[in-house]
């Protein structure tokens, strides 16, 4: 069998920008202020007919600009396509938010000079490279829902289950027999071209 | 000077508070124009230039100037050599106190920031993690000294670098550094490649230490900045990114030939800047409408 490739995709005809997303990945991953791993947004508001919310986190894309940008190669590419990295390698210089279509990565202030600390972004709560579920895991990446077998919170969490995550083929048979019970109506998620490339 | 030391650690303090204080620019509401801003057909697509100029070049040409440079004066050496004027007991005194404290402020900080630099440009060699961290730091504390002493700088020596056409004569023979033959060149007190480093390192220093200060503080909100380049916040991070790699390689390239000029092609060169006096035959030789001037004030 194949590797499962794992995507989020966030139904927009089913957001109704509660913010639940947002803020059971806070609390589980104990983030500290000013961090916000998955941000609810609204796009062309005030717009009759073209208004919609969505969910954004990191999208894990398909040949992630993050990873093709970092001077010090802190990514690595899990094989089920979730787009990790090593905090204890970042230098926290920026660029994978420069590169990022999503504005995924964050940086905390540090020091008495208040540079930029490691990056921070959405690991699909699959935690990092340190030991899986080892105190030092939990304090750098937070929660590692994966290895316990446990879906992301956010999808998780959501009221709608606008926001779905999983192997690509389970999210797509989702969508599709959604799609076709709204009458063929709002197949597109904001970002998922962009993201996925379409496949 | 105190009052405009005062005004930047202000600024700096400033630009700290703002920061706390407003809403964030990229990762609020404004993440809409961040992801609006990528790739699509009415932005300048600045996300994706930034990936692929940042994943297939930059490092590439960093290498290729910190080899190809050197290469080229090593060379240099090989084949013209070294310049070697007589020092006698006339010299010239050119270089106050002021001119070279605020010259050596500013070569520190050069030797820090470039190095740290490279580190950071090849952090991947490095390993990334404490040390390649460790330059990032330095090389953003060492942006302050320069900060501080680029205007004085650029104001003490602005008479000395402006172009003339004699300056056209010089670039046509570069100086006459491709030959062993002393000639006398018709420069005044900065000849045309001095002048050139006083450009890049003035004009060039200073897209720098904006371009540095912006990924700095990177979540800042300064209105007019946004409707002076009509660029998005996070578009105006990633062309700051793009500025900082393509002038950094013109400034190191500059930089390098600064240092083998002043340390290896002309011999003891490097004393004037240390203790303020120039040797005559040097003066004669290589800047000689400067040489009559002063022959005629009596100097000598
Ligand atoms: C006068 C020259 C320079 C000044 C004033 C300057 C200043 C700065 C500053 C203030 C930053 C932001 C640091 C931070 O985010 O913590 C920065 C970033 C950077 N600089 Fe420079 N820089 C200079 C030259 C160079 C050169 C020559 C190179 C390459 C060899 C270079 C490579 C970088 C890189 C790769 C970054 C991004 C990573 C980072 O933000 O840490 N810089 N620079
Ligand atoms: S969304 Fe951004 S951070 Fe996440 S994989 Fe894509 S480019 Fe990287
Ligand atoms: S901030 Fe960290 S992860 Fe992002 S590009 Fe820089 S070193 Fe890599």
């Amino acid at each position: 069998m194949e590797n499962a490739r794992m995507k989020f995709y966030c139904d927009e005809s089913r957001c109704i920008e509660c913010d639940g997303c947002s803020i059971a990945c806070a609390e589980a991953h104990e983030l500290p202020a000013g961090i916000a791993r998955r941000k609810v947004i609204t796009i062309h508001e005030g717009i009759p007919g073209k208004e919609v919310s969505t969910s954004i986190a990191c999208m894990h894309c398909t040949d992630a600009p993050c990873e093709q940008v970092c001077p010090v190669d802190c990514f690595y590419i899990r094989e089920d396509g979730v787009v990790l990295h090593d905090k204890e390698k970042c230098i926290g210089c920026g660029y994978c938010l420069y590169a990022c279509p999503f504005g995924a990565p964050q940086f905390p202030r540090e020091g008495i000079f208040g540079s930029k600390g490691a990056m921070d972004k959405c690991t699909m709560c699959a935690g990092g490279p340190l030991a899986t579920n080892s105190h030092h895991e939990f304090e750098l990446y937070g929660q590692n829902r994966i290895a316990e077998g446990k879906v992301p919170v956010c999808a998780a969490m959501c009221s709608t289950k606008a926001l779905l995550v999983g192997d690509a083929e389970s999210v797509s048979n989702v969508i599709r027999a959604r799609v076709a019970a709204r009458g063929g109506k709002g197949f597109n998620s904001y970002g998922w071209d962009k993201a996925y490339k379409n496949q | 000077m105190r009052k405009y030391i005062y005004t930047l650690i202000a600024l700096l303090g400033f630009a700290t508070v703002a920061f706390g204080a407003a809403d964030s620019q990229i990762w609020g509401e404004m993440r809409i124009q961040n992801i609006l801003g990528y790739g699509q057909e009415e932005s300048l697509k600045l996300g994706a230039w930034f990936t692929f100029l940042q994943s297939k070049y930059f490092a590439w040409v960093f290498l290729g100037v910190l080899i190809g440079v050197p290469t080229v004066f090593f060379l240099h050496y090989k084949i013209v050599g070294q310049k070697v004027f007589p020092h006698s007991h006339n010299k010239h005194y050119a270089f106050n106190l002021f001119h070279r404290t605020i010259h050596q402020v500013a070569a520190v900080s050069f030797m820090v920031i470039i190095p740290t630099g490279f580190i950071i440009v090849f952090g991947d060699f490095f390993g990334g993690g404490t040390l390649v961290r460790m330059a990032k730091n330095l090389h953003g504390i060492f942006t302050i000294p320069f900060a501080i002493v680029i205007l004085p700088m650029a104001l003490m020596w602005i008479k000395e670098a402006i172009f003339n056409l004699e300056d056209i004569k010089w670039f046509m023979i570069l100086g006459g550094y491709l030959s062993k033959k002393k000639r006398i060149i018709n420069a005044t007190q900065f000849n045309a490649g001095q002048k050139m480093w006083y450009w890049v390192c003035i004009l060039g220093g200073l897209v720098m230490i904006l371009s540095g200060a912006m990924m700095f503080f990177m979540d800042f909100k300064i209105e007019m900045l946004h409707n002076l380049t009509g660029l998005s916040h996070i578009d105006m991070l990633r062309a700051s990114a793009i500025i900082h790699n393509v002038m950094g390689f013109i400034l190191v390239a500059v930089f390098f030939t600064h240092i083998y000029m002043a340390a290896v092609a002309i011999k003891g060169a490097i004393h004037s800047i240390i203790t303020g006096y120039v040797e005559e035959e040097e003066v004669k030789f290589l800047h000689n409408a400067w040489y009559k001037k002063l022959k005629e004030k009596g100097k000598f």
